[in-house]
Order: C-alpha cells, then structure tokens, then sequence
C-alpha cells in the first residue's frame, strides 16, 4: 500500500459538505503521473473544493483519497481514518505544489526569498544553495532579474510566476493550480499559461482548475467537467471539448466558447 | 477684499495669459475669524501663565532636575519598560492561546482577557499590594506532597513588585487584544500557502504571520507604551517613589503643590513625545514590505542594477 511518491491522484467516493451543503458528492477520479488534468465547470460546482481537498487545505467527510500513492492527511486502521499529525501532514504536503488565485506571496518577503522559503524554512537546507536554486527557477519563468524585489513591485503576471517558482522550489511530484489566471488581467494571462505549458511538457502531474479553455484543449491531457459537487464527464481534453457527451456539459461549453 | 481678487482677474482678463495665472485659495470671513479667535484665548492663556505669581515658576525650575524626581522619573521609566516588555510577552502567549483551535485554552485566554479589562487597573494595582491577605503564604513545590517551600507573601510583595505584577497583568490583557487583532489582518490565503508548502505551525507563526501583523500591532502597541507611561502614576497610591510620588512627597513638606505637579506634569509630557518618535520609525520600518520604495536586499543579491531600475 505505501509506495514510494509518484505523482498520481486517486479518489474513490469522496464526498465533502460545509454545513448543510454538501460540495462535492461521490467523487471518483483517477489522475496518472505526468497527467496534466484540467478541471473546468460553473462557479460552485465544487471544482476549487476538490483542488483544495488534495492537498489538504480542506478536510475530506468520507472516502478514500490517496495522494502520491500515500492514503492524504490520514492513517488507514481497521475501522477509520486517523488524522496524520500536523508533521507528517506537513510532509505530504512538501511533496503537493499549490498555486492559488490570489498568488499568495508572502509580502514581507523578496521574490528570491519566497522562493527559498520552503527549501530553508521547511526543509531546513542550506541557504546559499537554496539562493542558487531560486534563481535558476526565478530564471526559468521569465523573472531572473526581479529576484530582490517585493511581491508589491511586482505585476500580477509576475507575481504568479514567482508562485510556480515557489512551489517548484520543493520539487514536488503534483502540482494544483487553483484558477491561476483569473486575477490577471488579460493582457498577463499569456505570459503564466506559457510558463505552466513548459512545465506540462517536463511531465509534471498537472491538476489545474481553470476557465482558459484554449490552454485546457492546446496543453490539458484530460478535462474533468465538475457540475453541482458531480464529476459529470471526463475524458480527452479535445474529446471532451470538441465533442461532449453529456447534456450538461454541451450547454456549458456552448456558453463559455 | 476676496471679491477685489476675483474682480481684478475679471477686469484683466486677456491682458495676461491665462494659462500662467495663479490658482488662488478662497478664505472665508469665518476662516479669519477663526485665526483672531485663536490667538486672543493664546495670548489670554499665555499672559495669564506668565504673570500669575501662584504658577511659582522658579520653583518649577528649583525643583526640574532635582534629585529626587529624577529618581522618580528613573523609576517611572523603569516600570514602564518592565511592565511593557513582560506584558507584551504575556500577552503574545495569551493571543496565541485565544486563537488556539483547542476550545478550553481559548476559554480560559478570554477569561483572563475580560478580567483584567473588566476591572479598573487602579483596584487590581491595590488587590496585589494586599494580596497577601488572600494567601498569606506562597508553597512551591510539588503539588499534594509535603516537598516544597513557603514564602511569606506579604515581604515577596513589595509596592514595587505589586506594582509591576498589577500593571503587567493589565497590560497583557491589552496586548493580547492588540496582537490577536494583528494577527487576524493577515489574510487567509497567507495561511494557506504557508501550510501548502508544509511549514510548521511554528515557523508560520514567526516568518508569516507574524511579519505581516508587525504594521497593525506597532502603532497600538505605541499608543499602549504612553498610556502605560502616564498609568504608572497611579502605583503612587502604592507609595511607590515614582515621578508623581517624588513630587507629592516633596509638596507635602513646602506645600507647593501647583508648581511641583507641574514639573512632574511637564516630565511625562517630555518623555511622551520622546516615545512618540521611535514609535514613528517603527512604523516606517515595519511598512516598507508594503511599500513601493525597495530596500537594500540582505544576504541574497542575486540581480543587475537595472533589474531595479524598473
């Protein structure tokens, strides 16, 4: 059962409720390393809450959730799930990149310096070869010269792309990308889905909850369509986009293309 | 007058270009009468200070620098920082405690909270000085067994340390407010890509949060150092020699009460816009990350010049 990580996402009958509402109802989906999935579907369909339930920012109700071949956040036994402690917790979680909507950096620190954060403050590494790193990823998404600025110098484009480098710096297997273009304003979107491409093409396991349907059909192995806290059609992303099956998912994609 | 102005342009008009003349500021009758109102009552108040022989103010100047009220003031200080510094470590532990997800801790953090803000600071400074009528005697030991030793409180608590242990506490109450609060501005999101990149509860606290409560908790916490510095007064009533005591004790020898509440007076307004400027470049220092001007980077310079240039 405990494999070593490997960047694949397994679920079977997940299901979350905040309150009375439940979000997300009997969800199945298998993800396979070097995937990169894209979650589309209407506002509060429960895509976010899936992303989110995957590397453990939300807790799951019931199901089985396994993460880089690891059962997330929780010990099987005989008769439950046993929370992880927040260590071991913290531990998976090194090996889950996030990217959110909101960027996300941390303000009171310099570029360079939120990418070292997890290398140094988590890792504990050494500083000087953490430094060397950040730069070389900074370098990598277009931002080698802005290592010593702050997040408030920095465009939203910019600041997107020194959170992919943030999260690449603790080389993860997955990384989750939470609608990661919708707070840029149009002209910057490009410039975020060029470096996530190049990064697709490295084979990293891609799980990308997003409304850019040209970067779901051009970069995207699979599209998951998500409609009220159901997984409604998966597949092929240019099946799915080109030629939906379901009902649901023809009359969503008929409004948003 | 105003109108002769808005004439003249009129009249002129065309003779000078009038892209070049200046833009002029209306002021009204009552802004005027403002200015002659204001500086009649300052020159009443000023006469009136200067020339009532009751004010004594060679007295004042007698007293200023003698020695008595620089020990007080020395001590006055000295309280402040002690009871501030303690108070603001107690009060850290306390936020820390109210934002735990555990429910009892956070029970007993609030309850400590509307105790020590819910009762005037002068009752509790007077409560500790007589503690010793609660519990006459202090056992540390192990609890249920006979190991251990009994301290007689009444010598342990002295009107200094009643003083401090009563102004710590009520300041630890304050500060827990203040620094929840801090730590409640920083968003939601920052906590979560601190946990997304699997950083332990502790070094959230001290390189996230933190860091980012800084700006919300400095300005209060400036607010709450010169409070604390003009509370101190009121451990007089302790018979503590601080700044207000030295001046009461000397006034109730030569009965020259006025001037000698105005030295002391004058000493806490001193120190008060003392401490209003470090408060200011703290301020400063703690808004920069916020700030569009760049800071010299520490260790890691990693970039050309005009990297920055942009």
């Amino acid at each position: 059962m405990t494999t070593t990580p490997d960047g694949t996402i397994h679920v079977r009958n997940l299901r979350k409720s905040f309150g009375p509402k439940t979000v997300l109802k009997d969800i199945n989906l298998d993800i396979a390393s070097g995937e990169v999935a894209c979650i589309i579907g209407p506002s509060g369909s429960g895509k976010s809450t899936l992303l989110r339930c995957l590397n453990g920012l939300e807790t799951v109700d019931s199901g089985v959730l396994k993460v880089n071949g690891e059962d997330f956040g929780y010990q099987e036994t005989e008769h439950a799930y046993h929370a992880l402690s927040r260590k071991r917790l913290a531990e998976q979680r090194t090996r889950v990149g996030m990217v959110f909507q909101q960027f996300n950096l941390f303000p009171n620190m310099t570029a360079a310096e939120n990418v070292m954060a997890g290398p140094v403050l988590v890792k504990r590494g050494d500083r000087k070869a953490a430094a060397k790193r950040a730069q070389e990823l900074l370098t990598d998404v277009g931002l080698g010269q802005f290592g010593h600025h702050y997040p408030a110098q920095l465009s939203g484009g910019q600041q997107q792309r020194v959170a992919i480098a943030r999260a690449l710096a603790m080389n993860p297997e997955i990384i989750l990308f939470d609608e990661p273009t919708s707070a840029l304003d149009p002209e910057k979107v490009g410039e975020v889905l060029a470096v996530m491409k190049s990064l697709a093409s490295k084979g990293m396991t891609m799980v990308v909850v997003t409304h850019e349907m040209g970067f779901a059909r051009e970069v995207g192995d699979t599209v998951v369509f998500m409609d009220e806290g159901y997984i409604v059609e998966r597949g092929d992303a240019r099946e799915v986009l080109g030629n939906p099956q379901e009902p649901r998912t023809q009359s969503f994609l008929e409004k948003v293309l | 007058m105003i109108t002769a102005i808005y004439k003249g342009s009129k009249e002129s008009a065309g003779s000078m270009n009038a892209a070049l003349k200046p833009r002029l500021r209306l002021r009204t009758p009552s802004e005027y009468a403002g200015w002659v109102l204001s500086i009649f009552v300052a020159i009443g108040i000023l006469s009136s200070v200067l020339t009532n022989p009751n004010f004594r103010w060679e007295i004042v100047g007698k007293y200023f620098f003698a020695e008595s009220i620089l020990r007080g003031l020395m001590l006055t200080i000295f309280l402040t920082v002690a009871s501030m510094a303690l108070g603001t470590l107690l009060g850290l532990a306390l936020a820390v405690m109210r934002s735990s997800h555990v429910k009892p801790v956070s029970i007993a953090a609030s309850l400590y909270i509307t105790l020590f803000r819910g009762t005037p600071v002068l009752v509790q400074l007077i409560f500790w000085f007589n503690i010793a009528a609660l519990y006459p005697n202090l056992m540390i030991g192990i609890p249920f067994t006979d190991i251990g030793m009994a301290i007689d409180v009444n010598t342990l608590m002295g009107p200094i340390t009643a003083a401090l242990v009563g102004l710590t506490l009520n300041e630890a109450a304050y500060m827990a407010e203040i620094i929840r609060g801090g730590f409640s501005a920083v968003g939601k999101g920052q906590i979560e890509a601190a946990d997304s990149l699997g950083m332990s509860a502790g070094t959230r606290m001290r390189k996230v949060i933190i860091p980012q409560a800084m700006p919300s908790i400095i300005p209060a916490t400036g607010n709450q150092v010169i409070g604390m510095f003009k509370g101190t007064s009121l451990v007089s009533v302790l018979g503590v020699a601080e700044l207000l005591q030295s001046a009461q004790l000397i006034y109730a020898r030569t009965f020259e009460t006025i001037p000698l509440l105005i030295v002391a007076s004058l000493w806490y307004l001193v120190m008060t816009l003392l401490l209003s400027y470090p408060q200011s470049k703290l301020e400063q220092k703690y808004n920069r990350a916020s700030s569009n001007l760049p800071r010299k980077a520490k260790a890691v310079q990693l970039t050309d010049p005009e990297g920055a240039a942009r």
